[in-house]
């Protein structure tokens, strides 16, 4: 018989033998599948939303200056702008207005963004597809905004932002400046931040100390920097998400190990007859070794499968809100499916072998005793 | 003469054409490199480095990729050693990519800063700036040691920066 065809037989008799005892092993495949599912969906989730966030970010300025009053964000004088752009190495500086809107009626928060390029009227307003479907009070067809003295100004909606650009433009309102500073108040000449372009990568780091010596009162910000805040942020979220089922996946693992560890009289009194048949020591381990592969791959299969689809066909429904953000306004959009090859590999480690390896060991302290004395003793 | 009203578009046409190729700027004439283009000094494939690139167009059109103004001194100073029967004439123009803008400029035009801490791909550089002001400014940001201009750099000189 060749090693391929022995191999083949072993892996028969090994099925048969599970299929023999369906209840434990099936509930036992179950019980680790959950724990694969678990884990392999904070890592799909996590992954997914971090290659997204990128891809959000590789659009955003690769400097951002803020100016800080008493260690917190305040408006930027146009001033500002003017002498960053005669730094050496600066190609662009673009004053920004942007806020934050609490719309009391409908409880959400929308950013609104205030444009001097505006392409519509100063009373008219552009919505992002999330923003247009939750801003519901609506007077004679326009959005009602509450300005900073308390009273309220109607725009008219003339378009919705494409679906496409849903991620960075679902809550987003867009209007003129002059619209802009009418409801919040913020006075001529002041901006939020200032997006500074630099062409050259290598010269970012002078200008960002340029700029910090100039005006002392400023923090630029490098979109590197946020990159790398969004990475800890996505890292920690996933971290916490992995620490609530940490408990399930320990308790799992207490009974995976007495499981595997500790043979039952049935599995000993098993393994003494095969031993009278004339199995030798080395073919009992590779049936074990056999059983606990399929056990431990089936489950590792199962599993990261169904975190597939939990992750990028229902959209993580289980715990987005807890990996997602702050934010009141959802932001629904179809992540889409990036997986790591080395996380994914991380994890059949850490799930297959160790099984794999762990329940060939009593069968090897099982079958080394005498048959005579392993069926005696059960 | 219904023939040569036919053809006169045409004529027209060709001589647009013909003006604009002489107007080219430098950014058409300089397409950028594709992934197999190599730097005839060191070898490497010079797409990776973009921010550095340094051009030699040929006479005949053809177009030579530099992954830093140094390869490029070097070449211009022996081109033959790098491409056998390369002939110093078969040059017809030298760009270098500009520090701040990025942009190709002539590289006879720019202002070279020696000795800064800015590396290229090729380490130490001869970083190229647009104006003497830059050039003065580039050198007290980076700690350059000196500002050069294109005839000041000899074989002698290239030697000393590695």
């Amino acid at each position: 018989m060749s090693s391929l065809e022995r191999q083949r037989a072993f892996l028969d008799y090994t099925l048969a033998s599970l299929v023999r005892r369906k209840a434990k092993n099936g509930a036992l495949v179950l019980a680790y599948a959950l724990v694969v599912f678990l884990i392999a969906s904070v890592m799909f989730f996590s992954r997914a939303l971090r290659t997204e966030g990128q891809a959000v970010l590789a659009g955003a300025p690769e400097l951002v200056v803020q100016r800080m009053l008493a260690g917190r964000f305040d408006t930027i004088p146009a001033s500002y702008a003017d002498s960053i752009r005669r730094i050496r190495g600066v190609s662009e500086v673009e004053p920004r207005l942007w806020g934050y809107y609490f719309n009391r009626a409908v409880g959400a928060t929308f950013t609104v963004l205030g444009l001097p390029d505006f392409a519509h009227a100063d009373d008219e307003i552009v919505a992002g597809p999330a923003a247009a479907k939750a801003w519901t009070n609506l007077q004679d067809g326009r959005y009602l905004f509450r300005t900073f003295k308390g009273d309220s100004t109607g725009f008219k909606p003339v378009q919705v932002l494409p679906e496409e650009t849903r991620l960075v433009s679902a809550d987003l309102l867009i209007m003129s400046e002059t619209a802009f500073r009418q409801v919040f108040g913020l006075p001529e000449g002041q901006y939020t931040d200032l997006a500074v372009t630099v062409r050259n990568p290598q010269e970012m780091q002078t200008v960002t100390e340029k700029i910090q010596r100039e005006h002392p009162d400023t923090r630029p910000i490098q979109r590197e920097e946020i990159l790398r805040t969004y990475e800890s942020v996505f890292e920690w979220r996933g971290g916490m998400v992995i620490v609530v089922f940490a408990g399930a996946a320990l308790a799992f693992f207490i009974f995976a190990w007495d499981k595997a560890t500790g043979l039952s009289a049935e599995e000993r009194h098993e393994i003494g007859i095969l031993k009278a048949l004339g199995w030798d020591t080395a073919d009992v381990l590779v049936m074990k070794f056999w059983e606990g592969l399929a056990i431990s791959l089936t489950s590792f299969l199962l599993g990261t499968i169904a975190a597939y689809a939990h992750v990028f066909l229902a959209d993580a429904g289980l715990f987005a809100q807890a990996l997602k953000g702050w934010s009141v306004l959802y932001v629904d959009f179809p992540l889409s499916p990036v997986v790591s090859p080395t996380e994914l590999l991380a994890l059949f480690f850490l799930s297959v072998a160790p099984y794999t390896f762990i329940t060939v060991i009593p069968a090897w302290r099982a079958a080394i005793t005498d048959p005579d004395t392993v069926m005696r003793a059960s | 003469m219904k023939k040569a009203l036919r053809l006169a578009p045409l004529v027209l046409g060709l001589l647009l054409l013909a003006s604009a190729a002489l107007a080219q700027p430098a950014a058409l004439k300089l397409p950028p490199p594709g992934k197999t283009d190599k730097c005839p000094v060191c070898g490497m494939f010079v797409a990776k480095y973009k921010d550095w690139l340094a051009y030699a167009v040929l006479t005949d059109g053809k177009l030579l990729y530099f992954d830093g103004p140094k390869d490029m001194f070097r070449f211009v100073a022996d081109p033959g050693h790098y491409l056998s029967g390369f002939k110093k004439e078969q040059i017809a123009e030298l760009y270098v990519s500009e520090f701040y803008s990025l942009k190709p400029i002539l590289a006879q035009d720019a202002f070279y800063v020696a000795g800064s801490d800015a590396y290229g791909p090729m380490g130490h550089e001869l970083v190229p700036l647009a104006t003497q002001a830059d050039a003065e400014a580039f050198r007290k940001d980076h700690k350059g040691k000196r500002v050069l201009r294109y005839g000041d750099i000899t074989p002698a000189l290239l030697k000393a920066l590695d």
